[in-house]
Formats: C-alpha cells, sequence, structure tokens
C-alpha cells in the first residue's frame, strides 16, 4: 500500500479548525499542528468528552486533528521564528488561516519562506481574500455565509433563513485548501517550484449556491430554497419524525408514478386515483397553491401513519426516493454506514476512554487511510525539535524561554 | 511560462448532473483535457431543467447545467452502440481517469468496469462515486444531494427550532463536499501515479462525505455523551448574539456574531449605548446567552429601523463581525467578489453571454478559472475524434451516418 507519509504539512491551529490538514493527515501524511503557547482555540470549543471541559476533549479539535503530531511554537519570537524556518526547509506544504498580512510581518510570508525552500507550498485561508474590499473585515461562519449568497437560499418565502449546521463555510474553505494544496504539491515536485494557494471563504462558499447566482443572471429571478417547489416535494412530518421527499421533479414521471402507485399498495386506491390523475403527473399543476393544498390534505395523513425508515425502504423499493431526515442518533445506528464499518473508535488514553470518529470519506485502492488521536497539547514538540537537529540544551533553552511548550 | 498543473492529463468523464462535474471541471480548470462524454437521445436532467438564457427552455440553454461543465470538451456518443463504445476504448488508451456516477451495472453492462478498463489502460484512475457506497445493504438506492442531506442529519440539524428541519435549501453536498473531496483523492492518486506507475480505484460515497462535513461533531457527541443536538435556527452553540435580524424593507437582513465582551462592547457602542444594553445581565457572554431571547428582541428592534447595507458599514468599522444576507443577485454585484475578479461571463454559441466564476483555489502560477463556456452535446466530436483520437474523415462520417454520434 502506498501512503502520503513522504509528505509533511505544517499546519497553524486556527479558530477555524483545521480539517484541511485532518485529509492528509488520514493518509498518512506527517502533518503538523502547530498551536501557540495559549493553545488551539479549537481545544475550548463545546462540546467536550464526557461533557468535562479539558484541554483534550473538545470534540471538534479532536476530530480536525487525528494523526497529526503536535508542536507548541510561539512564532511571534524570533527563536521560534528560526525553528519554523529550519522546519519549513524540511516541508511540502504550509496552511495558515491568520489575518492578512500577519505571517509578513513576522518575515514568514510566502515571499520569505520560499527563499528558504523554493518548492514550498503556501496555503492561505482567510475569511474575503488576502485583498479585495473586505479583506481586513471582522468574519464568522455566520456573516461569511451570509456575504456568499449561500444563507439566503436556506428558506423560502419572505422568511428568515436558517444558518447550516456545523461551520459550513468553514469547511469549504478547508476542502478546497486542501484540494489547491495537494495539486500544487504535485506541480512543486514536477516543476522544482511551489506556489500561493489563496482560499477566500466567500468565494468557497459562493460555488455551493447551486443555480442561483445563475437564475439572476439569466431569468433575473433571486431564487430560495427548493423546497415546495412542487406538492410533493418537501419534508413532511411521519409517524416517528421527518421524511425528505422528492416524488416530483419537473415534468418527469418516474419518481412521481411509483409514489402513486405506492398510495394503491397500502390499500388506498382512493388517493392513488387523485394523485395518479392526469393533472398531478404534470409539474404545472403540481406547481400551483392549489396542488400543494390538495397534498397536504390527503398525501400528508398518509405519509405521516409510516415511520421513516418504512418509507425510505418502501418507496426505495418502488424507485422513487423519500429519505429519513435523520437526527445525529440515526446517523450513528444507520444501517448502511454501520455495514461499510463507517464509524471508527479510538482509544485516548488522556481521556481514558474511546472517542467515536466519522471514518473515510474516499476508499483508495493504493494509498492507506487510516486514524490515530489527535495530539495532546506539546506532545510532539521535543521529538520534533530533536529531528529538526536541536541539542538537548538547546530544547531546554527553548522550553525555559517559553518559546516551545512540550 | 508555467504550464497548467494538470497540462496533458486526460480525463473521460462519464459523469452527470451534480457532484460528478464539478469534480471533472475543477480538473479542466487546472487544465485537464475533460471529455464530456453526453448522448443526444437522453440529455442530461440539468441540461432540461432551469434557468433558461431568456427564461426559453433548451439543451444548451441552461444555467444549472453551465457553471459546472466550463473548460470541457464534448464529445457525443450512443453508448448502446458497439461503435460507440469501441471509440470509448480507443479514448481509453490515452486517458489518465475516467469517472462515472451512473447506477450500478451499467459500466458493466457496456464492458467499462474498472477490470476492463485496467486492461486497456493499466495505470487508470478509476473513479465511482456512489450514493452510499458499492457495498451494503442500500448501495442501489437512488438518491439527490437534497437527500443525501437528509440521510447525514444535515436537514435535521438545520433549521429554525419552531419549525420543521428545513436543510439548506440546496444539494449541498453535491456541490462541495462531494466535489471536494473527491479533488483530493483524485490528485493523490495521480501523485501516487507518476511516483509508483501505479492507477487504482477511487470510490466515494457521497453519504460518507456529508457526514463529515456537516455532522461529525454532533454524531460523536451522541456517541460519547448521549445527546442529540438540535437545530437552532442562526444561534451559535456558545456564543450570543448570533443571529440574523430584520432591517429597514423587505428579506432585507443583517448577520451580527459577537465572541467576546471587547466585540459587545463595540456594538454597544453603534447601537448608541442604550440603557438596556448596559444592564449588567448582558455584561459577559454568559448573561447574554442565558438572556439570548431578550437580547435578540432588543437587537431586532434596532436594526429594523436601519438599512442593512449602512448598518453593516457601520458595525464592521468597529469591529463587530457583521454581514449583510445577499441574494444571489447581490453576489452577482458583490464589491468583494466583483473586485477580485471572481466573476467572468463567457460567450456560449447558443446561450450568449453568460455567468462564470473563478475557482475558489487560487494559484499563483497559471490561474484556475473559467475560460471556456460549457460544451454543447457533441461540439467538439470533430477536436476528439479526428485531432486527438487519429480517425479518419470517413471513419467520423461513418460514424455519423450510423448513429454513433447521436
Amino acid at each position: 500500500m502506498g501512503s502520503l507519509s513522504d509528505i509533511r504539512v505544517l499546519e497553524f491551529a486556527s479558530p477555524y479548525g483545521a480539517y484541511a490538514g485532518k485529509m492528509f493527515a488520514d493518509l498518512g501524511a506527517d502533518v503538523i499542528h502547530i498551536e501557540p503557547p495559549e493553545g488551539d482555540p479549537t481545544r475550548s470549543v463545546w462540546p467536550f468528552y464526557k461533557d468535562k471541559p479539558d484541554r483534550e476533549g473538545s470534540l471538534k479539535y479532536l476530530y480536525h486533528n487525528t494523526s497529526k503530531r503536535g508542536l507548541v511554537l510561539d512564532i511571534t519570537r524570533p527563536e521560534g521564528q528560526e525553528v519554523f524556518l529550519r522546519l519549513v526547509k524540511t516541508a511540502d506544504i504550509v496552511i495558515e488561516a491568520f489575518n492578512p498580512g500577519f505571517m509578513e510581518s513576522l518575515g514568514l510570508g510566502y515571499e520569505s519562506l520560499k527563499k528558504v525552500n523554493p518548492r514550498i507550498v503556501y496555503v492561505s485561508i482567510t475569511p474575503f481574500g488576502r485583498e479585495g474590499p473586505y479583506a481586513d473585515f471582522p468574519a464568522s461562519n455566520l456573516t461569511v455565509s451570509a456575504l456568499s449568497g449561500w444563507l439566503y437560499l436556506a428558506g423560502t418565502g419572505n422568511n428568515k433563513p436558517a444558518l447550516a449546521y456545523g461551520e459550513q463555510a468553514f469547511m469549504m474553505a478547508f476542502l478546497y485548501a486542501a484540494s489547491g494544496a495537494m495539486a500544487a504539491f504535485y506541480d512543486a515536485e514536477a516543476t522544482g517550484e511551489g506556489q500561493l494557494v489563496e482560499i477566500s471563504m466567500q468565494e468557497a462558499v459562493v460555488t455551493a449556491c447551486e443555480n442561483a447566482c445563475q437564475y439572476w443572471d439569466l431569468e433575473k429571478i433571486e431564487r430560495r430554497a427548493t423546497e415546495e417547489i412542487e406538492a410533493g416535494r418537501n419534508v413532511y412530518e411521519c409517524k416517528d419524525g421527518f421524511v425528505s421527499a422528492m416524488f416530483s421533479m419537473g415534468d418527469n414521471r418516474y419518481l412521481w408514478d411509483p409514489f402513486w402507485q405506492w398510495m394503491n399498495d397500502e390499500g388506498r386506491p382512493d388517493l392513488a386515483e387523485i394523485f395518479g390523475s392526469d393533472d398531478f403527473r404534470g409539474r404545472a399543476y403540481r406547481a400551483t397553491d392549489e396542488a400543494k393544498k390538495v397534498f397536504r390534505e390527503k398525501a400528508e395523513p398518509f405519509i405521516k401513519q409510516f415511520d421513516k425508515i418504512y418509507i425510505y425502504i418502501e418507496t426505495q423499493k418502488r424507485r422513487t426516493v423519500c429519505y429519513p431526515v435523520n437526527d445525529p442518533k440515526d446517523v450513528y445506528e444507520n444501517e448502511q454506514l454501520n455495514y461499510r464499518n463507517y464509524f471508527k473508535k479510538l482509544y485516548h488514553e488522556r481521556l481514558g476512554g474511546e472517542v467515536v470518529y466519522p471514518g473515510e470519506v474516499h476508499y483508495l485502492e493504493k494509498i492507506e487511510w487510516g486514524l490515530k488521536p489527535a495530539p495532546t497539547f506539546g506532545q510532539h514538540t521535543v521529538e520534533i525539535l530533536k529531528e529538526l537537529g536541536y541539542a538537548d540544551e538547546q530544547v531546554n533553552t527553548l522550553k525555559e524561554g517559553g518559546v516551545v511548550i512540550g | 511560462m508555467a504550464k497548467p498543473i494538470l497540462d496533458g492529463i486526460v480525463v473521460c468523464d462519464f459523469s452527470w448532473v451534480g457532484a460528478g462535474p464539478i469534480t471533472t471541471q475543477n480538473l479542466a480548470m487546472m487544465g485537464a483535457t475533460v471529455i464530456h462524454i453526453e448522448t443526444h437521445k437522453r440529455p442530461e436532467i440539468l441540461r432540461v431543467t432551469p434557468p433558461f438564457k431568456d427564461r426559453k427552455p433548451g439543451v444548451e440553454r441552461s444555467g444549472y447545467f453551465s457553471p459546472r461543465n466550463a473548460n470541457k470538451l464534448g464529445l457525443s456518443l450512443d453508448l448502446a452502440k458497439p461503435e460507440a463504445i469501441a471509440v470509448v476504448k480507443r479514448l481509453l488508451t490515452m486517458s489518465d481517469i475516467v469517472i462515472n456516477n451512473f447506477s450500478f451495472g451499467v459500466m458493466d453492462k457496456w464492458g467499462l468496469s474498472y477490470e476492463d478498463c485496467k486492461k486497456i489502460k493499466p495505470d487508470i484512475i478509476y473513479i465511482e462515486m456512489p450514493p452510499q457506497g458499492r457495498t451494503g445493504p442500500h448501495k442501489d438506492f437512488m438518491a439527490f444531494g437534497s437527500l443525501i442531506n437528509a440521510l447525514v442529519g444535515a436537514t435535521f440539524l438545520t433549521g429554525h427550532p419552531d419549525q420543521k428541519p428545513a436543510g439548506t435549501g440546496t444539494n449541498y453536498t453535491d456541490h462541495v463536499p462531494v466535489p471536494g473531496h473527491l479533488t483530493f483523492a483524485i490528485m493523490a492518486a495521480l501523485r501516487h501515479r507518476r511516483k509508483t506507475g501505479e492507477g487504482q480505484f477511487i470510490e466515494l460515497a457521497q453519504s460518507q462525505a456529508g457526514v463529515n462535513m456537516v455532522s461529525a461533531i454532533p454524531v460523536m457527541d451522541y456517541a460519547v455523551n448521549g445527546r442529540i443536538q438540535q437545530r437552532m435556527g442562526n444561534r451559535h452553540l456558545e456564543l450570543a448574539p448570533h443571529n440574523l435580524y430584520n432591517c429597514k424593507g423587505e428579506r432585507n437582513w443583517i448577520a451580527i456574531a459577537v465572541y467576546n465582551d471587547q466585540e459587545w462592547e463595540s456594538l454597544k457602542k453603534v447601537m448608541g449605548s442604550p440603557e438596556w444594553a448596559d444592564d449588567p445581565k448582558f455584561a459577559t457572554n454568559e448573561g447574554r446567552k442565558a438572556n439570548e431571547d431578550e437580547l435578540d428582541a432588543k437587537i431586532e428592534e434596532w436594526t429594523s429601523a436601519k438599512w442593512h447595507r449602512q448598518l453593516m458599514d457601520e458595525l464592521v468599522r468597529e469591529g463587530v463581525r457583521a454581514g449583510v444576507v445577499h441574494s444571489c443577485r447581490d453576489v452577482t454585484e458583490d464589491y468583494n467578489l466583483v473586485e477580485r475578479g471572481f466573476w467572468t461571463y463567457l460567450m456560449h454559441p447558443e446561450a450568449g453571454l453568460a455567468l462564470y466564476n473563478h475557482s475558489p483555489m487560487r494559484m499563483s502560477k497559471v490561474p484556475v478559472l473559467s475560460t471556456t463556456p460549457a460544451n454543447m452535446i457533441g461540439q467538439h466530436n470533430q477536436q476528439v475524434l479526428h485531432d486527438l483520437l487519429k480517425y479518419t474523415d470517413e471513419e467520423i462520417k461513418e460514424m455519423e451516418e450510423k448513429g454513433v454520434l447521436n
């Protein structure tokens, strides 16, 4: 099996998380997660293992930092900068999410690093880009999601939208950062020359806007959520929660016909007759308020008598689609994910117990994937300094001066 | 002059609709030659789905299809004909990557399974991206992005607490979670191939990309703490205020997120230091969180009388994380995006000028952006068949006559 073990990534802790480094690390790359002496801000993010606030127990920290090594280093101090530059000589990729200009102010910007290592790939993640009118705006996941047009889509009519769970603006930026880093590394290895990869969260999130910007461009419509653009396409209440149905999709009948035929199979020919009518089989009628009203009055009570898994399976049997709206417990217990052994357990010595993790997204036939626990605070500091050739006394001096912790 | 990163890489692209085409567009923007294989007999669903140029339907007029298919070459083949399969097989001899998101068995039926392709091109990188993976009881289940959202918890966790689960209002997993992970995996596989000479099989389960991106931490929280997290509108697990607030006019909202007491003081200042805000119960984040309903109501009373854009200017100037909720119209006109050159218009032979975007992966050596508009079905037959695959004019004519290129 292959591995990315010959790739070294230096990644700075940031309040946005650290998913890009995780993607490399879980495929075996040597990812060094660099924390400031005050610690990775993610370490104090709720929820914690067993609900006990602990520097080693934040689930977000643990999840984002699997399979990495940890170094605590103060890069604002000259001695710390020297350590970092020594590391850069040995590294392939640097990933940082500081404010624009911060690394330059320390003399550690891309232009400086490439003098030390011309092959270095430097990835900068910022909310709105390194340059531009918003470059210095204070930002959060909420405000970036708002300014990218994506948030607007999560609602209908004049209703207030609702923010997607899980800091997706940050997560999207990390995904692009990881892909961009890998691509630039692939190039650097061939050409001997690295480059600057710049990720703006705002731009990353705009790419999640589906067809909405084109709706404005071509039809001058400011679209919102696709929920209930037709009867039969919405989230509906069922016996034990909710289901998400896509019985209707334009003038295609292949999803709709099995739906009313299912009603017949459940002993409701009266409903099958209504929804199997020529009117209901076309998009034009289903998009009317009247059709939606009929659906609400007749079809929703039908759906409501069944459990979400029953609906899911019965509709799939008939080659139409109505999925369970799973809560986190349902996801954890999902039959398919468990069949595939997707969830992994890792024992954490410091916590004295096991933590459950989502597993791999992509199976690569020739590159091994695996999870190791995230580093504890300063866990690999000494090990890394020694690899860089620092003698014991030098390590101690750095420790005593508070330049490193470990 | 530097070459594009994927210069010389040929992608045999059978993918359609969502996540596949966005992935191959990432590759095409980085310079890969992506041969987009389609048939006139059954244009993919996005080609016949709005928005349309001038609201006039047409398979070459969809703005749902276009922004995810820039920079590709269109080859039309009727794969039901053996001569068409022969063309694919010749294309395979010079391909580096094959990607499809057909239902199970389709590629096998055509003699284009991974094993088949490997015989033709031993170092091929072969990608499948089934909704829930290629093994397990639900491996054949049909899905669309918005249903994967429901399956993985994104829908349940997104929405207002007093309303039904809502989700993102889009087919979210299609747009970034799946293509993001897949682009990374493909780059890793290309690098592995260059190092070892080996191609490989890549399987990406779309549902697993969704869990990793959106619901990872709530699932971990359930597994270790037994808690089932709930949707919370635009609020934050730990911070307050953190919400959207009505402003003057319709659908005009401002996002405000306060991360610490200093930012709270800044917000107070912009609000004109009202008396209520000095109540000690709002002095700490803990207090603000505990009195969030009242706090949000008070802030909204203030924002409701303001213009959202003006308010954003005032707030960010004082260091408050704030952003207006842009519609997608606003996004196409957004200062920051426009000034950074994110948007571009490309002239399409049938649809005319249409909106395209820069990749969020901004590379310093060679820009990663849309340069040619979405391919028409079979638009580049001559270029692909004659120039690349070296078929003679007579052979191509014969294919046309036999309907191979339908």
